[in-house]
């Protein structure tokens, strides 16, 4: 009899022991999030950004380590879009990195949610007294303080000068406007018979869109949160890049259709294109390598005489609302924002530093693309504006709308009014709905 | 009952093989469930309970951030009556269940009849006919069909050699769903390996007769094989319309997310992902996915209905 008994007895008991395991776990996790402040901790800490911002990102860290053996920071990255869409499912899932990279164009859409803690107070206060009140305001939602820009970048043409020069293609010079762009690159083009194109198709970036607005006078959106253009803006951008990838100046579609904000898949990066539009913050010291040639600088092009760039905030840090490390945290943006030796690491790669304390110190240390990176703030600086407000939520989906519906005019399923029709009305509604 | 005699523990047992025999239900129905606890609680907590959830949301307008607020059938209204992309993606999806499941079932029983010959290799063959279903929903497979068929890809310079050029495949509208169907009938492994074993199953006098009344190969095949196979057939043809509703991996690595160019890649689930977690539309995104599961049911529901026209049980006639 107890042969028989005896297995059931067993099975029971594992399953009761699993269960209680399983109980003991989840009651753990719960009571873990109270803790925090005595003995090591641990956090995490996420940007978005390609492998070599990476590098000296992490390279930065190990020094805090170093400096605060009871913090322990984990870090991970991924690519512009990729970034946004874990961080917004971890977020809603409680697990948000304790330490994460926001941006200009979503801290609106994540402050309203009241997801981000306030750097102003409490545990998660930051010491902001070196940067600039103008480039703070960008981190300013409702009065609150929700991101701290830890660098300050501006819009950029980057072209292969040594290409343009064997192509006889006249360089960017004072005063430049959007023919001379198109000549230039035409002449890239020609003389490659088209292997390599002038410049890679910039029309579907809503950011370069912004530019070419502010050169008018016009913003993308009003202070009240609204559209600042019409159709007939988005059909005169248009026609004008078309022409570009019409005449061969331009990358064709298939291309275009491709560029995500990563270096794979950028057509300056894979040589397919000997120029392009983009935002002077990537640069580290291995910027030629990846790009395999050595690039100048130059401001945008202008039909109006102004430049229309401003002193954006490159990108901030945040602190997650529910983060359990607020004080941790804090003191890892402390480090990364304020101290001359992360300042010294971690150099241009995301922009020029927003202290303007490290300014200096940084750019005298400075070689290679970095440098260069520095040169071009340094000289297109005093004619930059301020930087708009935080644009309304939605923001995001209008972005990715633009780029989705240029999509429709490379490849000439629509005509370009019809386009920016269809833009206008997806638009109006990602604003309303946001 | 048959079990327990031929346990010599339980025929000596005595009285305890008496208590049993008077509640032998109630015991076993207690080991039963206990034994099914982890898939019932798994059923309940992980599939049954948030898609309760989901039906709930799909009535409200929630942001994954904020309480949801409840506005009723808006979210189903907007699907059909305001929303372009959605009838694109609907669009894209049908033509994507419409072709490759057929090519798919064909392409695996092609493969299963060949395989079904009696030859040494036939292990070998079998596995690696079958290895591209292991690999099937992992990312890893779909990165290098973007590879191969992307411009100056494997494929892409393979046809300029011989005088073709059609550019990167997976950034033209008018290539880049064939790619994804390209990819979803080389993973044909699973339906394979049912089908070969649903062709064990045929009694070999059937084909005996079939010879000896003097049938060919294709006779033999439409007469013989194709009826009794019919079940096998149909199970694999729901199981595979059913995969392609699903079908997303593919095509969020190979369009980079975006369901591109030109939304011809924007598979339903693909959109649905999309409205949820980039627009963080959660509500609307839940309203998708209850449309997608109203769909699936009643296409399945319609095939069991045609199964009677086509479907032959052994034994049935």
């Amino acid at each position: 009899m107890w042969r028989y008994r005896r297995p059931r007895a067993v099975g029971r008991a594992i399953v009761l022991t699993a269960l209680g395991a399983v109980l003991a776990a989840t009651g753990a996790c719960g009571s873990d999030g109270g803790s925090g402040s005595s003995g090591p901790v641990t956090i995490r800490f996420a940007w978005w950004g390609n492998p070599d911002r990476a590098e000296v990102t992490n390279k930065a860290v190990d020094l805090f380590e170093q400096r605060n053996p009871t913090i322990k920071v984990e870090t991970s990255f991924a690519e512009f879009n990729a970034y946004f869409q874990k961080l917004a499912t971890e977020i809603a899932g409680g697990a948000a990195p304790d330490v994460l990279q926001m941006d200009y164009r979503y801290v609106r859409e994540y402050a309203d949610r009241n997801t981000l803690a306030d750097l102003n107070t409490g545990d998660s206060k930051v010491d902001t007294s070196g940067v600039t009140q103008q480039l703070l305001s960008g981190g300013t939602v409702g009065g609150k303080l929700y991101g701290i820009p830890p660098t300050q970048n501006t819009q950029v043409f980057s072209y292969d000068f040594a290409q343009w020069e064997k192509a006889g293609a006249a360089a960017p010079k004072e005063n430049w406007t959007w023919a001379d762009l198109q000549a230039s690159a035409q002449k890239v083009s020609d003389s490659t018979q088209r292997k390599v194109a002038g410049v890679g198709d910039f029309g579907g970036i809503e950011d370069w869109f912004e530019v070419y607005l502010r050169q008018q006078g016009k913003t993308l959106y009003t202070p009240e949160g609204k559209l600042g253009y019409a159709a007939a803006d988005v059909e005169k951008w248009w026609q004008m890049t078309d022409g570009l990838r019409r005449s061969g100046a331009a990358t064709p579609a298939a291309l275009t259709t491709k560029m995500d904000g990563s270096q794979q898949n950028d057509p300056v990066f894979q040589k397919k294109a000997s120029s392009g539009f983009g935002y002077d913050s990537g640069f580290t010291p291995k910027t030629w390598e990846l790009m395999g040639r050595e690039f100048k600088l130059a401001p945008f092009p202008s039909d109006t005489g102004k430049i229309g760039q401003y002193a954006k905030p490159a990108m901030m840090f945040s602190i997650a609302q529910r983060s359990a490390n607020k004080g941790a945290g804090a003191k890892l943006i402390n480090f990364l924002i304020n101290d001359p030796d992360a300042g010294k690491i971690l150099g241009m790669s995301r922009g020029l530093p927003a202290n303007a304390k490290l300014r200096d110190q940084v750019g005298a240390g400075l070689t290679g693309p970095p440098q260069v990176g520095f040169q071009y703030e340094q000289a297109v600086g005093p004619k930059l504006e301020a930087a708009p407000p935080p644009p309304p939520k939605g923001a995001g989906t209008v972005k990715s709308t633009f780029q989705r519906v240029y999509d429709d005019v490379i490849f000439e399923r629509s005509s370009i009014p019809a386009a920016a029709q269809k833009f206008m009305t997806e638009a109006e509604k990602a604003i309303a709905a946001g | 009952m048959a079990q327990q005699t031929l346990d010599p523990d339980v025929e000596v047992r005595g009285p305890a093989g008496g208590r049993r025999r008077r509640a032998p239900y109630g015991e076993r129905a207690g080991v039963a469930l206990l034994f099914l606890s982890p898939w019932v609680l798994g059923a309940l907590l992980l599939t049954v309970g948030p898609m309760l959830a989901s039906l709930y949301l799909s009535f409200t307008d929630y942001d994954l951030f904020t309480s949801p607020t409840w506005i009723g059938l808006a979210n189903y209204r907007d699907l059909f009556a305001d929303d372009d992309r959605f009838l694109a993606a609907v669009w894209v999806t049908t033509r994507y269940v419409l072709i490759s499941t057929p090519l798919k079932l064909a392409a695996a029983l092609a493969v299963a009849l060949l395989l079904n010959r009696a030859s040494r290799a036939q292990g070998f063959y079998r596995s690696a006919f079958y290895a591209p279903s292991l690999l099937g929903a992992s990312v890893a497979v779909a990165l290098v069909w973007r590879v191969m068929f992307d411009a100056d890809g494997v494929v892409d310079s393979a046809l300029s050699a011989v005088g073709v050029h059609t550019g990167g495949w997976v950034s033209s509208p008018r290539y880049s769903l064939g790619v994804l169907i390209a990819l979803s009938v080389w993973q044909f492994g699973a339906p394979m390996v049912i089908f070969l074993a649903g062709l064990k199953q045929v009694p070999p006098e059937l084909y005996d007769a079939a010879a000896v009344d003097g049938a060919g190969w294709w006779r033999t095949l439409r007469s013989v094989t194709l009826p009794m196979l019919s079940p096998v057939i149909f199970f694999n043809l729901v199981l595979e319309t059913i995969h392609a509703f699903q079908a997303f991996t593919a095509a969020f690595v190979v369009s980079g997310g975006r369901g591109g160019p030109i939304d011809s890649t924007l598979f339903y689930t693909l959109y649905l992902y999309l409205k949820g977690f980039n627009e963080f539309r959660m509500g609307y995104a839940s309203a998708m996915a209850w449309v997608l599961v109203l769909v699936v049911a009643a296409v399945t529901g319609v095939l069991f209905r045609t199964a009677r026209l086509w479907v032959f049980y052994a034994g049935e006639r």
